[in-house]
């Protein structure tokens, strides 16, 4: 039982950092109907410019950590100048291709900068942890959730409670009408870019001390956050976090129970699973499906 | 005072021309009715009017000012609000969300004022009042026209286009919509109406321009329009007899 315990623990964390670019993903979907390949790239991207400032500069780990979140900010709005805009009246296609080719081009500057091998980056915290009856909490999973929590919070307090959140929302359920009304479509969607990057940046920035940090990192979460959207539902806020925390427990339970080289299968299978049984996901959206 | 001069304007999508030169006036405090069929230009008309269209020659002024070239959220900025064809309400917000969004041409306005002139609206349409929290996408064609109206008219417009209001309602909600019509120019709002049903577009409006294929076929006021026997032929039809 305590074992059972500590994976879910352990699950949930892992599953936090998939909801979070999962959510990313999502917002770029539904604000400027972006299918973003490179959305793990963010991830990866948030993690070395953390291992600069950080390892490199010697900049305070907390600092580091909001200056990184910065940086991608502003990275994803010229991502989305250069990989989106010239392309925003062609349709989805030529966007995804675009994403996918800045994803290959972000990866493989980044190898080529700092080389295969992967780096580490410590946790935030000296401590490494403490234990609460047999289960032993690790001080970088309690902060990913805190983190992850917080994140949803404030999603929601700013797309449902303020005026710019129903902007955002009015831009991506109908575009034209929007800037109709005089919503500044562009200004939202790079909103939802610089947005979508930071919330990257901040998973890969949490989730460095735990996996490595290599050029691979990118296109290993960006198959997860896309797989967690289509369990949760494509397009869904709530399947986005849904999903990424129920593949993240899927991937440890089974490695821990079955086989740990298999892990991310485990992850993959249940894709599988859901595309065969349940396409629309946990959540099928309705919305999605505006004429 | 002339608030809207269109001169010689043309505009083309891929296939070709679908206005072909038009010129048509709107003068400050008039309803003007755009009629023709299907395909005649009357909605792109009101797209070059928003900036929705890019292809376009010719010259759109707005109180004196050229609206070509202009983004569309300039337009609604200067005072131009644009009730499109399909009523165009944002599925996943509640009505009251919707309306509170056609302000967003207006700036220093704050949260509180948003508010209070939501409430004015419900006022105006008091059977919006019990869907405020309703969202779009539950609301039937009749509300959503009223909610689309009430949107439109919280951009302080000065010129208000209003693309096939009666489209799909019962015969009863569309006399309502034209009631709501002549009320909107009592408030002082410019009205260019676009419709199909020309019968009741005429009993409002003061003046008619009728298109065919992106040209214009006649205009005046409604008498001469009713009396012009190639309108009534082509446009009023039987309708006419029956008036």
């Amino acid at each position: 039982m305590s074992l059972f315990l500590q994976l879910l623990f352990t699950g949930f964390g892992i599953g936090a950092i998939y909801a979070m670019v999962s959510l990313g993903f999502v917002l770029l979907i539904r604000a400027a109907n972006v299918v973003n390949f490179a959305q793990g790239e963010f991830s990866m991207l948030g993690a070395y410019a953390m291992l600069i400032l950080f390892a490199g500069l010697g900049v305070p780990y907390l600092l580091a950590f909001v200056l990184s979140v910065a940086v991608m900010a502003v990275f994803g709005m010229v991502f989305a100048g250069v990989a989106y805009w010239p392309l925003r009246h062609r349709g989805q296609l030529p966007v995804i291709i675009s994403t996918i080719g800045a994803s290959i081009l972000l990866a493989n500057a980044v190898l080529a900068a700092y080389g295969p091998s992967p780096q580490t980056l410590p946790g935030m915290f000296d401590n490494p942890g403490f234990e609460v009856g047999e289960v032993f909490m690790d001080s970088q999973y309690l902060l990913i959730l805190a983190v992850a929590a917080l994140l949803v919070l404030l999603q929601y307090l700013v797309f449902e409670k303020t005026m710019l959140g129903k902007k955002l929302q009015a831009t991506s359920q109908d575009k034209e009408m929007a800037s109709l009304l005089g919503i500044p479509v562009a200004v939202m969607v790079l909103i939802t870019f610089a947005y979508s990057a930071a919330i990257g940046g901040i998973a890969g920035v949490l989730v460095a001390p735990i996996l490595f940090v290599s050029t691979g990192l990118g296109s290993l979460i960006s198959l997860k956050a896309f797989a967690a959207n289509i369990i949760g539902g494509f397009g869904s806020i709530p399947g986005a976090i849904l999903g990424g925390l129920a593949l993240g427990i899927a991937e440890t339970l089974g490695a821990a129970y079955i086989s740990v080289p298999y892990k991310d299968a485990f992850g993959f299978a249940m894709l599988l699973i859901f595309l065969l049984l349940r396409p629309q996901g946990l959540f099928g959206e309705r919305i999605a499906e505006k004429a | 005072m002339k608030l809207l001069e269109i001169n010689a304007l043309t505009a083309r999508y891929n296939a070709g021309d679908v206005l072909k030169g038009l010129d048509i006036e709107v003068s400050e405090g008039e309803i003007v009715a755009l009629l023709g069929s299907n395909g005649a230009g009357k909605s792109t008309l009101l797209r070059c009017i928003s900036g929705l269209v890019a292809n376009v020659s010719g010259s759109i002024k707005f109180a004196g000012q050229e609206l070509l070239g202009r983004k569309p959220e300039s337009i609604v900025r200067m005072g131009v609000a644009h009730v499109p064809e399909g009523r165009r309400i944002f599925p996943g917000l509640t009505v009251r969300e919707n309306i509170a969004l056609g302000a967003s041409n207006r700036r220093g306005v704050d949260r509180r004022g948003f508010a209070r002139e939501v409430d004015e609206m419900f006022a105006f349409f008091p059977e919006l009042k019990r869907l405020e929290h309703a969202l779009g996408w539950k609301l039937s064609g009749g509300q959503l026209q009223m909610v689309a109206v009430a949107r439109g008219l919280m951009a302080k417009p000065k010129l208000l286009l209003l693309d096939e209001p009666s489209l799909g309602l019962a015969p009863l909600i569309v006399q309502q919509v034209f009631r709501i019509v002549a009320d909107i120019r009592a408030r002082g709002v410019t009205v260019l109406l676009v419709e199909q049903n020309a019968n009741m577009a005429l009993s409002v409006a003061d003046r008619g321009y009728v298109l065919e294929t992106g040209s214009l076929l006649v205009s005046g006021p409604p008498s001469n329009l009713w009396n012009n026997a190639q309108v009534r032929e082509a446009y009023l039809g039987g309708l006419a007899a029956a008036v």
